[in-house]
């Protein structure tokens, strides 16, 4: 069931392919806000004498800098009519779950379920592996995470429960 | 004639059984966890140091020298097949390595890599073992100026890292600059951008930085193209032996990578991440086979690995003689060597000849014994390709968690490896490359720091910078590729458009 | 105001309970915090005393490296564990002494949330300058810094090298141009290099560069002379009142039994006084005084006050 709809969803992502340039503004154009971030902070932090640079100078003067060359960039990557790369924004998810699993599990019911549940996490995007797989995949994972980090290499962390 | 006495009496040491031994559990830990994303020679050597206590302290320096050259080995090998960096420093090697092995070639990439890591070790020991006091006494005159002409050039030469577009390259060099001074400021203590979040107060640790955008970033992409089939290769498992035109190709790329690497670890700081940078971007303006690189050239492989290890010989040289750590494993170093009441610094040499020499011996074992271990190993290493996609990638992000989460105990780094995974991934659809904003995330505080102290020490008077002869000179040096660097291109924007009108 | 009774009450028990024997305090595995990372005198010291605890008494401890923000990270990592004796901390003045003042939102009490149980040794600071300065008295420096000045390096802000510095700036009536460096070591490469006039760091790793005639000691930070550097004057005895040592000691979250206060207590005493560990100590320039939880608690207190007016100085004037 949820395999069929993966598959269907990425037939559909996989369908429309804007040129780069769409892709090209936001890039730019990101590093530009980024930038403007930086030089306002720099100046509230202060920018100090020749002598004595503050704490805002380097922001500031990087700030300026990144500003003119993500503007340049912005102009060259709008004018690019090549076919923008196809965001897979499920494996994006996936991925990014599978780590705020991690930090939400490891230092509260240990690194073994942790990992279970992260590898589980991880492996949700990818339709060709079934979800009891999936399982066995999480459990060898967390048992072999076991022996190397705990028990081979020992590190400080707490196999099950908090620390 | 002193020199090759010192040696021969330190090969005695550094063959003698015991020794042997620490170098070969050293160079074989080193390797295992420097194939571990994340976990880096600091983990493996923090983890020696309680052993260190019952040893000689030539055995404790021999192993922890071979974790950490080990290591830095290893970290080419996940660069390789996985287009993950075990170390920092191997972010450098999977632009042309992970090519390579998309190429089927992962053998021959892994070949080339252990051989010009060797050909680095052994250019790095000679180096130290000829040069030691003399470079100590060269980075003695790299005051604050030096530091900041010789970034300036590293920054410049890394912005030919990128394959992309150059403007680019330079743009994700500055962006690494900027958000470098996230952080404490060190000159005054002032919070920068850290939005109150107290474990922002040290910056984000290049570890984090490394695994979110090549590792995280990376493996977004890939699990897609691997379940669509778009990256299965035929990979021929017997062949990894270079053929005899890429044994050539390699060999003058290992001897200039090597060389910039030695220069780049004997400066305490700027380490091997640096150091394979420039030594990439150098080749890449000089090969023969310039067109190739990133393109999964065997050169691309061999000169960061060749610098990368060079460089972690000669971090060896400021460590012991000046007691100066370029990074934090060799502030272990330090450490392991004070538990013995041994002070590094310019007695050392003297007082501790033995010691020193049956280091420098050991690399010459250490790098050999690498060598003898890793050649069967290729075959095993590049088998793990045929296990399914869908088994590695889950693996490898639980790696990257630990490993990330290993660096200080703590559950942020996790969260800051996602935000930088996410952002790794925004910037390949945006078709910006990591490498340039690496490094220039490495050398921003670094940049920043020197300068304002050069600032500060010179009492505001910005002409050091060119009237102090070495800083002079390198600041030159900088200029003359930039000036080299923009009309070559305005030269073949002209030629473009020449084309363009007689096409028409 | 919970945190008070209990220390108070843990106070009272304290003076009453009897001398414990040295020997293990739980069957857990006891995890040692250490607010630097690996590498440094601290971790080295830490590491020391978890590999004592084990081989001697049979108590097992592995190093728990937390560094970040100045220590806090570590300090309010082990305020928030469990006061069992499994998680303990080998505090010094970052957390406990400077923290207090230099952060205004501290996530942690230095006194209330803590048990702290055996103070460990200090090392001390001097004042070095360049031999080839001429300058080897206080007085020279002091006229050296009103007349064209005088840069010195400190191993960063809000270090107690830069804390030491601005006591100097005060009480010598001077005010010398600090540059901050991460750390001793690349201070005295820049001292070396010759583009540093001065720098404030512990003498005893300076023993090599004092013997080669590379560095020229001026004032020590201690109470008395050092028994190594007998040549070495304190600035007490040329008149200025100026004592900054860098203390370490071993603290655990507040609530502790003080029974089990007391076994720790005396476990590191005994460690603190073998030949072997004195000598290690000796290279690391750290010497022993033993102290009980209570006289260490109010230690740490009285550093508080005493060093807030000196980290303000070195806070506002960066």
């Amino acid at each position: 069931m949820m395999k069929d709809v993966l598959i269907r969803l990425r037939r559909e992502q996989g369908a429309a392919r804007p040129p780069h340039a769409y892709f090209g503004a936001l890039g730019g154009g990101a590093l530009f806000i980024l930038s403007l971030v930086f030089i306002v902070g720099g100046y509230e932090l202060g920018p100090g004498t020749l002598r004595r640079l503050g704490t805002g100078a380097f922001p500031m003067i990087t700030g300026v800098i990144l500003a003119v060359l993500s503007l340049a960039v912005m102009a060259a990557d709008l004018r690019d009519t090549s076919d923008a790369e196809r965001p897979d924004w499920i494996s994006f998810a996936a991925i990014g779950g599978a780590l705020a699993v991690f930090a939400l599990t490891v230092g509260r019911i240990g690194l073994v379920p942790g990992v279970f549940l992260t590898t589980i996490t991880a492996s949700l995007p990818d339709p060709s592996l079934p979800f009891v797989g999936k399982l066995a995949l999480g459990a060898l994972v967390g048992l072999g995470c076991w022996g190397l980090f705990i028990g081979l290499i020992g590190l400080p962390f707490a196999a099950f429960g908090g620390l | 004639m002193e020199i090759l006495s010192g040696f021969g009496n330190g090969l005695l040491v550094a063959i003698e059984p015991v020794n042997l031994l620490y170098c070969f559990v050293g160079v074989f830990l080193g390797t295992f966890i420097g194939v571990l994303p994340g976990i880096g020679s600091m983990a493996a050597i923090s983890m020696l140091l309680p052993l260190t206590f019952y040893l000689e302290p030539t055995s404790a320096l021999v192993m922890i020298a071979g974790v950490y050259y080990g290591a830095e080995y290893g970290g080419s090998i996940a660069s390789i097949l996985m287009n993950i960096p075990g170390t920092p420093s191997s972010s450098i090697t999977c632009i042309d390595g992970y090519p390579m092995a998309r190429e089927g070639r992962a053998g021959t990439a892994l070949f080339a890599s252990a051989v010009a890591s060797f050909g680095g070790g052994i250019v790095g020991m000679i180096v130290m073992a000829v040069l030691a006091p003399g470079l100590a006494q060269l980075a003695l005159n790299f005051g604050p100026t030096e530091y900041f002409a010789v970034i300036l050039l590293g920054l410049v030469a890394a912005s030919a890292v990128s394959n992309g577009s150059p403007v680019k390259g330079i743009t994700m060099v500055v962006a690494g600059l900027m958000l470098g001074t996230v952080g404490v400021d060190i000159t005054t203590g002032a919070e920068r951008f850290t939005m109150g979040i107290p474990e922002m107060r040290d910056g984000v640790h290049l570890v984090i930085v490394a695994m979110g955008l090549f590792g995280v970033g990376e493996l977004i992409v890939s699990i897609r193209a691997n379940a669509t089939g778009a990256h299965q290769n035929e990979i021929d498992y017997a062949q990894f032996y270079p053929t005899r035109a890429e044994w050539k190709a390699m060999f003058a790329p290992t001897v200039r990578g090597a060389s910039i690497g030695s220069f780049f670890g004997a400066l305490p700081g700027t380490g091997q991440t640096v150091a394979s940078a420039v030594a990439y971007a150098v080749e890449k303006k000089v090969s023969p086979a310039k067109a190739r690189f990133g393109k999964g050239a065997i050169e691309g492989v061999a000169v960061p690995e060749a610098a990368n290890n060079s460089a972690t010989q000669t971090a060896f040289i400021p460590t012991l003689t000046l007691g100066v750590p370029g990074s934090a494993s060799m502030a272990l170093v330090i450490g392991a060597l004070m538990m013995y009441g041994i002070v590094p610094g310019p007695r050392l040499l003297v007082d501790h000849s033995d010691l020193f020499w049956g280091l420098v011996a050991s690399f010459l074992i250490g790098n050999l014994l690498l060598l003898v271990l890793n050649i069967p190993l290729i075959g095993l290493w590049v088998r793990l390709l045929k296990i399914p996609y869908r088994y590695m990638y889950p693996t490898i992000i639980v790696l990257i968690c630990v490993g990330v989460y290993s660096i200080n105990n703590n559950v942020f780094d996790i969260w800051l490896t996602l935000a930088f995974g996410w952002a790794g991934y925004l910037m390949r659809l945006f078709r910006f490359e990591p490498a340039p904003f690496l490094i220039g995330f490495v050398l921003g505080p670094m940049m920043e720091e020197q300068l304002r102290r050069a600032m500060l020490l010179s009492r505001g008077d910005a002409t050091v910078f060119v009237t102090r002869p070495i800083s002079g000179t390198l600041i030159a040096i900088t200029c003359l590729i930039l000036i080299y660097a923009i009309s070559s291109t305005l030269k073949a924007r002209r030629a473009r458009q020449k084309a363009q009108v007689a096409g028409e | 105001m919970k945190h008070i009774i209990t220390l108070s009450a843990a106070a009272l028990l304290l003076a009453t309970a009897a001398h414990a024997e040295p020997g293990k305090w739980t069957d857990e595995p006891v995890r040692i915090v250490v607010t630097f990372p690996p590498g440094g005198t601290s971790d080295l010291i830490a590491r020391l005393l978890a590999q004592y605890f084990e081989t001697e008494y049979g108590q097992k401890a592995v190093v728990d490296n937390r560094p970040g923000a100045g220590g806090t990270v570590a300090a309010d990592y082990v305020s928030e564990q469990a006061p069992d004796g499994t998680t303990l901390i080998l505090g010094n003045n970052a957390p406990f002494t400077i923290a207090p003042t230099q952060f205004d939102e501290l996530p942690y009490d230095p006194i209330a949330d803590f048990t702290h149980i055996a103070y460990l040794g200090a090392s001390t600071p001097a004042l070095f300058v360049q031999p080839s300065s001429g300058i080897t008295t206080l007085d020279g420096y002091i006229e050296k810094a009103k007349g064209d000045g005088i840069t010195y390096g400190s191993s960063g802000v809000g270090s107690i090298t830069h804390i030491l510095g601005k006591a100097v700036d005060i009480e010598l009536g001077i005010e010398q141009i600090h540059v901050p460096y991460q750390g001793s070591a690349p201070a005295i490469q820049d001292f070396r290099a010759g583009v540093l006039e001065a720098y404030y760091d512990m003498v005893a790793l300076n023993g090599d560069l004092i013997t080669e005639g590379e560095t020229q000691p001026i004032a020590l930070a201690a109470p008395e002379r050092s028994a190594k550097y007998p040549d070495i004057p304190t600035f007490r005895e040329l008149g200025h009142d100026i004592v900054i040592e860098n203390w370490t000691g071993l603290s655990g979250p507040a609530g502790m039994d003080p029974a089990m206060v007391e076994t720790i207590n005396d476990t590191v005493a005994e460690i603190m006084q073998m030949p072997a560990v004195i000598e290690q100590l000796d290279t690391f320039g750290v010497a022993h005084t033993p102290m009980e939880s209570d006289a260490f608690t109010g230690f740490v207190e009285g550093a508080i006050t005493t060093w807030e007016p000196l980290i303000k100085a070195a806070n506002v004037n960066g």
